[in-house]
């Protein structure tokens, strides 16, 4: 039994094919691994240069602006870093298209939260190159040109009726080629997570067996799929079509039908309709009688009430951070039918992703590495607390016309924002059931081609 | 000569369309394009729509402001929104990817925001389908699964040495192989192409512009030459190879590595090589290079007290507020054409970054002619990077018109008397904002377009040339057994 698995890994390694298949993986899995790393060490680069920038900035703002207070505050920005997690250089996710640093100033919010950081439109087409691809692209590839010619060059080279004549246990040795297949791609996955582990300093916790379990199970439904195919017992060129025509179609048809249904079915207008919001809601009240903004805004904010307002004064800090309170007040709606549009559509991508294990698997990734769009929308959660926050606490110094040197903020540092992993057991469900289904399958076609001989 | 090359084209183009595989996957995939067509067109009416609404809405807002201070409306300013060009529809190229609305305001110069991919939570990194991309994508995997065994399989069988024996020549037999595989590419691709010439005409209400009609000629040309040089490939391969199986797996392979790995790791390494700054950095430069040439905030700084001296000094009086204009304009006028000259500046340097990062890709073209094609369709589509560009500096040039427009409106019509605190803040009246000109993108003229794609255009030309000199030469090196 043991010698018979050792002949067939043997034969395995004599053909050049499987050593080209793994040095693809090694080679395009360490070079992943590499631009995954060099992207994520950039931004965070940047996050340090972010940090000196803030006290550097507010420090030049005090002295140009420090004799009022007002002012200073209409230009001194204040910060948030979204801190990548080390599993984030494994997938980079929606890193690349969402700011990682947000910064703005006390003025209205919905303005500011949304601009861009300076990203190359073309890069972000084709996609990041990282480790997280290779697993998801590449390995169902050279499981494919692995597994594809099982069966079929036996047959074709004409060893299959002599095979058949020697052994009683047909889908036994078919099942160890299959084996010695499985081995071999699995311990070159394990290469690569070592790798991995040490390169990018990843603890070995809960994350580490979250996103192992998916990938391997991921790679199991390749594998079912391919023996699948190959159980049929076609030809071997008949095999390699089917099985490219299914990744093609994994990979690359559905997914992309799929995504243009979303687009077109939950498009976002929403978020242009704020912005106006936004930008009315500020600019008209600068038109209107004072009380217009400052009933509302008292409403919101009623302990500021005890802070005097100017009421006769043409212009007054007070009526003007008011007015700009107005405009993110006005686009309260439209901000939250922006935020249920994100929710409908990730209720259908999850929906989707049941029946696509290659959306499945990199949403599961992207989700423990934090990358995904889910934690960007909490990053800008914490910035809109964090503004809140920043309001409260300069709101009576501005009020009050106090001197700068009263509220301390030439030491506002940089805030840290560390999005959450999530690990949604459930996404593994949808790859096992598929995984059995094809396996059954493969299961009875053999057991067929035993009843034949 | 003529004949044989006919006869053995029409054979192939039969046996294809005889075999009901090839035949359901050559319909599949005319469906999938005809999908693809409306999809597409859907896509871009409604995004154009919507964007077209609020453009609108942007308009009627800015004229129906009341009477006002001009510096107001300076801040007030625009929103700018990224029109989709009407080919767009074909080839969604950098679409998702590019922000869709900017806001311009006085001193400051905002991001294009809104980008479908900022929505997006990782799905549409697996692609979007479009018409180019089943043309670009999925076109060549049929033609490799159409032509593997063109040549192969007559090996196999033995059928070769025999066609060989009766006048056929090598040159005859793939010049007619590979017209063969091009009539049924041609047959699906022909009446989809009418197909999306009515629609685009119907969608511009069948006033079509000429401009758009060259584009598109340009770009039939090139798909048709696209489609011939894989097919030549594929033909090629298969004569040149043992068996129809290593036919298929070597232009599998081939197309994977062309199409999926390569144009990752080349803008990769492009981003490696060319780094450029995050948005903090970058805003730094610049506020750097702005203090050092002058500060307008600060009363004494050189530059501007310098402008100042030698104003008094001209209209002979002592003090700023007994000139004859609106003074605090003047300054600010200074101010801005200072500041967006130095980012204007700075943004240059920035897309020359980007162009260095893209001309990795762009360079590599001249090895694969996918990525030949790519960016010749999204250029002439108007979905490509220099488009996006493009209409960045145009609403930079609006942004700095408009600041510049109500910075003369307050020298000309503001007095120079500040009004003190409790009195009516100044203003001129609202008949003004009607002078400053809705927003409109341009696009770019066609040559210029196709100026700007030379290298690719002359890549895609490179390996045209090179298929049909193989095609005609190298029957020399072919084994027949």
């Amino acid at each position: 039994m043991k010698n018979t698995y050792n002949l067939e890994f043997k034969l395995f390694f004599r053909s050049t094919s499987a050593w080209i298949g793994i040095l693809v993986l090694l080679v395009t899995g360490f070079a992943g691994l590499y631009f995954g790393k060099t992207f994520i060490d950039k931004q965070n680069r940047a996050i340090e240069k972010a940090a000196v920038l803030q006290q550097k900035n507010t420090q030049n703002n005090v002295k140009h602006f420090g004799n009022d207070i007002g002012l200073f505050f209409f230009h001194n920005k204040f910060s948030m870093a979204n801190v990548p997690q080390p599993w984030a250089a494994f997938a980079n996710g929606q890193r690349d298209v969402n700011p990682y640093l947000i910064s703005a100033t006390m003025l209205a919010l919905e303005g500011q939260l949304y601009d861009t950081e300076i990203s190359n439109p073309v890069s972000l087409l084709f996609g990041n190159m990282d480790l997280s691809f290779v697993f998801i692209y590449l390995f169902p590839l050279v499981i494919i040109a692995l597994v594809y010619n099982l069966i079929a060059e036996e047959r074709e080279s004409g060893i299959w009726p002599l095979l058949k004549s020697q052994t009683n246990q047909l889908s036994k040795l078919i099942w160890k080629k299959f084996m010695v297949r499985m081995v071999t791609i699995y311990l070159t996955s394990i290469v690569l997570f070592l790798a991995a582990l040490i390169f990018l300093h990843l603890p070995i916790d809960q994350n580490l067996f979250a996103v192992t379990a998916i990938t391997w199970l991921y790679l199991a439904f390749w594998f079912a799929v391919s023996f699948f195919v190959v159980s049929l017992s076609k030809s071997s060129s008949y095999n390699a079509s089917v099985l490219v025509a299914m990744w093609v179609l994994l990979c690359v048809v559905l997914p992309a039908s799929l995504n243009l249904a979303l687009t077109q079915r939950y498009s976002v207008p929403e978020a242009l309709q704020n912005v106006i919001n936004q930008r009315e809601g500020y600019h008209e009240k600068w038109d209107m009688p004072k009380e217009v903004t400052m009933k509302p805004f008292f409403e919101h904010y009623p302990q500021l009430k005890q802070y005097p307002f100017p009421a006769d004064e043409t212009f007054s800090w007070f009526w003007y951070y008011g007015m700009q309170q107005m405009g993110d007040d006005q686009a309260f709606e439209s901000r939250k039918s922006v935020a249920q549009k994100l929710k409908l559509r990730q209720h259908f991508t999850s929906i989707a992703a049941l029946f696509l294990p290659t959306v499945q698997t990199q949403l599961g990734i992207d989700e423990v590495a934090g990358t995904d769009l889910n934690a960007h929308l909490a990053f800008q959660e914490a910035y809109r607390s964090f503004h809140e926050k920043t309001r409260l606490q300069f709101y009576p110094a501005i009020f009050l016309e106090h001197g700068i040197e009263t509220t301390k903020v030439s030491s506002t540092k940089l805030e840290a924002f560390t999005p959450d992993t999530i690990k949604d057991w459930t996404r593994l469900a949808s790859l096992s059931l598929l995984t059995i289904l094809f396996l059954t399958l493969t299961l009875r076609n053999l057991r067929e081609i035993q009843i034949v001989k | 000569m003529k004949n044989i090359v006919f006869t053995i084209s029409r054979q192939t183009y039969k046996s294809i369309i005889a075999n009901r595989a090839t035949l359901a996957l050559a319909v599949l995939l005319g469906l999938s394009l005809c999908l693809a067509t409306y999809v597409g067109w859907q896509n871009f009416k409604l995004q154009n729509s919507q964007r077209l609404h609020y453009k609108q809405l942007v308009r009627a807002q800015w004229l129906a402001k009341p009477d006002k201070h001009p510096h107001r409306m300076a801040h007030y300013g625009y929103l700018a929104f990224r029109e989709k060009h009407e080919l767009s529809f074909f080839d969604f190229g950098i679409e998702s990817f590019a922000g869709v609305s900017i806001f311009l305001e006085a001193h400051k110069q905002n991001t294009v925001n809104f980008s479908e991919a900022g929505f997006s939570n990782g799905m549409l990194r697996f692609g979007e389908i479009s018409v180019a991309m089943v043309l670009q994508l999925l076109v060549p995997l049929l033609i490799i699964f159409l032509g593997y065994n063109s040549i192969a399989a007559e090996r196999e069988s033995g059928t070769l040495k025999i066609l060989l024996c009766q006048k056929v020549s090598w040159k005859k037999l793939l010049w007619g192989k590979t017209f063969g595989i091009l009539a049924v590419v041609l047959s699906i691709f022909i009446p989809l192409i009418l197909l999306t010439i009515l629609l685009w005409a119907s969608l511009s209400g069948w006033a079509v512009s000429g401009d758009s009609a060259i584009r598109l000629l340009i770009l039939i040309i090139c798909y048709s030459a696209y489609f011939f040089i894989i097919v030549a490939i594929t033909v090629l391969v298969s004569a040149f190879s043992k068996s129809s199986r290593t036919v298929l797996t070597s232009l599998l392979a081939a197309w994977i590595v062309l199409i999926i790995i390569v144009p990752r790791i080349t803008q990769a390494v492009g981003n490696r090589i060319f780094p450029v700054p995050s948005k903090l950095e970058f805003l730094d430069q610049i506020s750097s290079d702005v203090q050092k040439q002058g500060d307008s905030h600060d009363a004494n700084d050189p530059h501007y007290s310098g402008i100042k001296d030698s104003l008094l000094k001209a209209y002979r009086v002592d003090d700023v507020k007994k000139l004859p204009f609106n003074y605090g304009g003047l300054i600010m006028a200074e101010g801005e054409r200072i500041t967006s000259g130095i980012y204007s500046a700075h943004q240059k340097k920035l897309n020359k970054k980007f162009q260095r990062q893209n001309s990795i890709t762009a360079m590599v073209a001249l090895l694969n002619p996918y990525l030949a094609l790519k960016q010749v369709s999204m250029a002439l589509t108007a979905s490509d990077f220099e488009t996006f560009v493009d209409f960045q500096n145009q609403a930079e040039a609006y942004r700095y018109g408009l600041a510049q427009k109500m910075n003369k409106l307050q020298i000309d019509k503001i007095s120079n008397e500040k009004p003190g605190e409790h009195d009516k803040p100044l203003s001129i009246s609202r008949s003004n904002w009607a002078e400053q000109p809705d927003f409109n993108y341009k696009f770019k003229f066609y040559g210029k377009v196709v100026q700007q794609e030379g290298v690719a255009l002359a890549a895609l030309a490179l390996w045209l040339v090179m298929v049909i000199l193989l095609l005609q030469y190298s029957p020399r090196w072919i084994k027949t057994v």
